[in-house]
């Protein structure tokens, strides 16, 4: 019940969205998620209590990008900084969406939620006022690729949301970067429309410090003929849940995930997707990495869901998992769920430490135990960096990831 | 040239070696003793311990030495790691060389040609001499460059995979090399590269340990001696006529060497 | 051109055991209370600690609630409209199988377990229960030769009252499962199996189970003890009359295996499935479990489940001992309304054990077939491995395939290794064997047989073959 006062609390009823009342209703009905269902059980019933610990802070809070400056070729956004957005160029265009496309959809989303499922959507977008949302349309072609900063600063709990268009015949390079300081909570909701023949080209990167946390969820369409590759790296966080729910509404789309979660410490990192396939010709690869070390849970759950309607679907999904310490813990759960008959779906999962007999070869050759296991780790990492795009080229993640494990 | 080697020091020395893994002993009293210079042929039929000799030599973790020595250079080994050992000079050729996905060879190469380098007190060499040093090596087994941007032994054939395994050791210059059936799956052309860049890399310094079930490799390297394996046990050494006599007559013949306790 | 239809035409097979034997029954009325059990108790005679066993699990399935699987739907189930007592009447002791009531011989006689002296299977002890008793146990003097004990459970717990009150409950506690709590209060018969130590059976052991009644559940009850460097093979059988109402079955096995032993447990289960509408057939809900206890001991289960309306069943392994060895084979065939939500549990708690799962799984008609597993690997089992197979065959449109293995490791020193594909039978691969001159229907059920072929490689010889002409003919039939 606290968080629903909570947010009461910090706003009079008049200053709240139509959304917001909407889903502060849904949430009224069921303040936490059920922690027995599924899709919760594993969750770290105290840390998300922490999560939901501070204040809600809804002010706009200026922070440093630890990262590259600003350069030429690329378009930075931060959410709930600088919202404000139009530019018409002879090959593409990004505009904001007005106040009124943005309530029909996100309206629109709320109706298809699982009051349990999308409880993190729900928490976002009742906590998520005016300025900390961000929705975009984007067309055309040559476009330089795009950063888009969620931040949640010290000492509370921040909501940010962004919905993005992609217009037909449009292709994207999109990095999300979500930055949490210590002692803080970020909910951030992404929401994707990827229209006809469209593609986009999707990184998310989050990092935190000691004690962030994290419900991120992503909830992507994908419309006939379109490519959504997702290439994303979580670490450093007390606890972080990454929910990934996407919808290939008509079959015929192509979606690629390449996702890794890395544990040290005291940290529980989860990863939750769903992917539906609403159609024929659906194709899926999917591979997500975990690590953990000293005391921390890494937990993945994926379920692919093939309905009858979905013939000829394609999908592979992967869950490798790399266990280093004896008081970690992995968690993984790859699920099938099929009604058609002509599909080819496969699932994998292994859970192992590092490859002992790798390591040998490698220390035979004088390398040594450390320098062999990260050359191990980096080529365990690259699989997945190298697919977040942008990044790749600016950010140096590996030598980051590589120093600090 | 053979008077010779006598008076100087012995490059390795297995002193009475008893070895197991998971409490299963495989090593049952093993002794062999190699000088500079020279070249010894292990034979035995599979299972005979010969590979798990080649692996307790390079410090294969999960072998366990129950009692003897291995001194190298007149040192005992038997407590160093795997990379120290190949730092100091013993290199072992792998009968399966692993592959390594996602690591690059080049890098591979790279790392481990600086580690021993380092030993030496040699300068570590940065991409742009190692690239150089390494094509020059590439001529000896006759390998392309494009083996350098793959992962390591990923993909390779059979073939190139054991010329990969010789030009590690042509660019770690060991001062023993133990080549683990490194003549078996390659077609006969393979087998003379594989065979000439061996002899390449040797010299009046090194020792070489080839351990192989076949004559073949053995007529385009003549080994010094022969040693027969069995059961965990050294049962006959002799000199490289031994292995044309095993050839003729079959390892039913060396069965009766084997010393069965009374 | 092949059709599709015709693939599911093939799956389509009448139901060869669905005959009722006339027999007069001992019937207790319907409901479930405590004088209930009591009265269950008192009929079979039993000593004290069974009764206050069965009051004990009572009394916690009351406060129990009935699981609520996802994937399972099915009508509730009326615990008060089941009879759970139900006996052929014969005679008050029985001295030898000639004064077993000729219906019943001749009842197994059809089922193809023939029981009598001159006709007896040669290299199989049975144990024939048929509703809530055990009707004969064939070869017992020549078991008895060699220590081993093997008879219904209701003379077990006469004659070896101690080895009942040592080990009943300890795998499956009352408290395990509602199901398994249901079973405690009211099991009725089933088998009892003691190897000594240094034993090896000299023969395969087997229980064949017939539900002849419509409206009594079954709720048997097994324990298999195999002692130090012992090993055993034990298989089961099930069949039941068609009735159009749906039948409780509600079975715990438990087995133990102590230091250096091997227990081999293989089911053929061919419970009535119901129609095509899906009206009637057997709710099979089963609590399997063994406890490798001993070092290097092993349990492996092999199951084929061919019948039921709704199939529940985890076959699971608990590996304490070091370097003990779980298995897990199974094929499970779904047809029409068939629902089949079957896996194991493979939990790996020592150092150095291992674990085998491959499971087959086939849905065709409008069936729903689940692979539900957890493998787990504990603080302490270093040096442990898992590898997990299971793969999924369609046949049809209509049919759904799930899986969901749950993986959990604490041990990085251990390694699991899960994989999972579904397929279907291919046009190509139909035409294939079609045009090298193979019927379709052979074709059909090669290629099913095919996709088994590591489950039945598991089998016991006897039931291989019974395995793969079971197989072939659900999937017999009318060709186009």
């Amino acid at each position: 019940m606290e968080i629903i006062e909570k947010i009461k609390t910090n706003k009079s009823i008049d200053n709240q969205t139509e959304i917001q009342k909407i889903c502060l209703d849904k949430l009224q009905s069921s303040p936490l998620p059920n922690l027995r269902s599924e899709q919760w059980r594993l969750s770290n019933k105290s840390k998300l209590a922490n999560f939901l610990d501070y204040s809600v802070n809804e002010n706009n809070s200026k922070f440093d990008i630890p990262y590259p400056k600003n350069s030429q070729s690329t378009i930075r956004l931060i959410i709930g900084e600088n919202c404000q957005i139009k530019l018409i160029k002879k090959y593409y265009s990004i505009q904001q969406l007005s106040k009124d496309e943005l309530q029909k959809y996100i309206k629109e989303q709320i109706s298809f939620f699982n009051q349990n499922e999308n409880w993190s959507d729900l928490l976002n977008l009742s906590l998520s006022c005016k300025n900390n949302i961000l929705g975009l349309k984007i067309n055309g072609s040559k476009i330089p690729p795009i950063e888009i900063f969620s931040h949640g600063s010290s000492n509370s709990l921040n909501a940010k949301t962004l919905i993005v268009f992609l217009e037909k015949n449009c292709n994207v390079e999109l990095l999300q970067v979500n930055l949490s300081e210590d002692n803080s909570s970020l909910s951030q909701s992404t929401f994707f429309c990827l229209e006809e023949n469209s593609s986009l080209n999707h990184g998310v990167v989050s990092y935190g410090v000691n004690k962030s946390n994290l419900l991120n969820s992503l909830n992507v369409i994908q419309q006939k003929n379109s490519e959504y590759n997702l290439g994303s790296l979580h670490f450093k966080f007390n606890y972080a849940r990454f929910e990934i729910r996407i919808k290939q509404s008509e079959g015929n789309a192509k979606t690629n995930i390449k996702g890794m979660q890395i544990t040290k410490k005291n940290e529980q990192i989860s990863t939750y997707t769903k992917i539906d396939f609403d159609g024929p010709n659906g194709f899926l690869d999917q591979i997500n990495k975990s690590l953990a070390d000293d005391k921390s849970h890494a937990i993945f759950e994926g379920s692919i869901i093939v309905p009858k309607i979905a013939q000829k679907t394609d999908a592979s999904q992967l869950s490798r998992n790399l266990l280093l310490s004896n008081l970690a813990q992995i968690d993984t759960k790859p699920q099938l769920e099929i009604i058609a008959d002509d599909v080819k779906c496969k699932h994998g999962a292994t859970i192992s430490q590092l490859n002992e007999e790798e390591l040998f070869y490698m220390r035979t050759r004088g390398i040594t135990l450390t320098e062999a296991s990260k050359l191990q780790l980096s080529s365990y990492f690259q699989e997945i960096i190298s697919f977040i795009p942008v990044a790749k080229d600016r950010w140096d993640l590996l030598d980051k990831l590589l120093n600090e494990n | 040239m053979q008077s010779k080697m006598k008076e100087s020091h012995p490059i390795l020395e297995v002193k009475n070696l008893f070895a197991s893994t998971d409490n299963l002993p495989i090593l049952k009293g093993v002794s062999l003793t190699v000088y500079p210079g020279e070249i010894h042929a292990i034979m035995g039929r599979n299972g005979c311990g010969k590979s798990t000799l080649s692996k307790i030599i390079a410090g294969h973790p999960s072998y366990k030495i129950t009692n003897g020595d291995i001194k190298f250079l007149g040192e005992n080994i038997n407590s160093l790691e795997p990379e120290e050992r190949s730092q100091s000079g013993i290199f072992l050729g792998f009968q399966y060389p692993i592959e390594i996905p996602g690591v690059s060879n080049l890098e591979f190469l790279r790392v481990s040609t600086n580690a021993r380098r380092k030993f030496l007190n040699k300068e570590e060499l940065d991409t742009f001499d190692f690239e150089e040093l390494v094509k020059e090596k590439l001529e000896i087994v006759k390998m392309d460059q494009a083996f350098l941007s793959r992962s390591v032994n990923q993909g390779f054939s059979g073939g190139e995979k054991k010329r990969n395994e010789i030009l590690q050791m042509a660019l770690l210059e060991p001062k023993i090399a133990i080549l683990d059936e490194t003549d078996s799956g390659l077609d006969i052309d393979a087998l003379r590269i594989v065979a000439s860049g061996i002899k390449r890399i040797s010299n009046a310094q090194t020792g070489i340990i080839l351990i192989t079930h076949y004559q073949r490799l053995l007529d385009e390297i003549k080994p010094n001696y022969v040693h027969v394996m069995s059961d965990g046990q050294i049962i006959k050494t002799g000199e490289s006529d031994l292995a044309l006599e095993l050839e003729k007559k079959g390892y039913e013949w060396t069965d009766n060497f084997i010393k069965r306790p009374k | 051109m092949v059709n599709k239809n015709l693939v599911k035409d093939v799956v389509k097979e009448p139901y060869k055991y669905g005959f009722v034997t006339d027999i007069e029954t001992e019937k207790i009325e319907k409901g479930l209370n405590e004088d209930i059990i009591r009265l269950i108790s008192q009929k079979k005679e039993e000593p004290k600690f069974l009764l206050d066993f069965r009051l004990k699990a009572f009394k916690k399935w009351q406060k129990m609630k009935e699981p609520d699987w996802a994937a399972l739907g099915y009508k509730k189930i009326d615990y008060q409209d089941i009879i759970y007592y139900s006996a052929p009447k014969q005679k008050e002791k029985i001295a030898s199988l000639d004064e077993v009531d000729p219906k019943l011989l001749e009842t197994f006689d059809k089922l193809g377990i023939p029981l009598t002296e001159q006709k007896k299977l040669t290299n199989v002890a049975v144990d024939a229960v048929f509703d809530s008793v055990s009707i004969a146990t064939t070869f017992r003097e020549e078991l008895a030769e060699h220590g081993v004990i093997f008879c219904s459970i209701s003379e077990a717990v006469k004659n070896h009252a101690d080895l009942i009150e040592k080990y009943l409950g300890t795998v499956v506690p009352a408290s395990d499962n509602y199901f398994a709590a249901l079973n405690s209060a009211v099991f009725s018969d089933g088998s009892f199996v003691y190897i000594p130590k240094g034993v090896t059976c000299p023969m395969d052991l087997s229980s064949y189970f017939r539900i002849n009644s419509g409206d009594s559940g079954q709720f048997e009850r097994t324990l298999i003890i195999a002692e130090e460097s012992s090993s055993v093979s034990y298989l089961e059988g099930c069949t039941a009359p068609m009735f159009d109402t749906n039948t409780l079955h509600a079975a715990v096995v438990e087995l133990i295996a102590l230091d250096d032993s091997s227990i081999k447990y293989s089911t053929v289960q061919n419970w009535y499935a119901g129609d095509e509408e899906g009206i009637g057939g057997i709710f099979n809900f089963v609590t399997k479990r063994g406890k490798c206890l001993g070092k290097r001991s092993k349990i492996s289960w092999s199951q084929v489940e061919t019948g039921s309306a709704i199939t529940w069943k985890y076959p699971s392994c608990l590996l304490l001992g070091e370097e003990s060895v779980g298995e897990f084979y199974s094929v499970a065939l779904t047809n029409n309304l068939q629902q089949a939500d079957t896996g194991t549990k493979m939990i790996h708690i020592g150092p150095k054990t291992k674990s085998t799962i491959v499971s087959k799984g086939i849905s065709a008609g409008n069936s729903k077939n689940s692979y539900r597993g957890l493998v787990k690997m504990g603080t302490k089992a270093t040096g442990s491995r898992n590898y997990s197979q299971c793969d999924s065959m369609l046949i049809g449109d209509q049919a759904s395939a799930n899986t969901f293995p749950y993986i959990k490791s604490q041990q990085p020193n251990s390694e699991i290794e899960h994989e999972a594909s579904t397929c279907r039978i291919s046009e190509e691969q139909l035409f294939y064997l079609q045009s090298r001159g193979i019927e379709f229907e052979e074709a059909v059920s090669m290629m099913v047989s095919g996709f088994c072929r590591d489950v039945f490689n598991q089998l016991p010889m006897e039931f291989a073959a019974e395995a793969d002409k079971l197989l072939a003919l659900k999937l017999e039939g009318s060709v186009g």
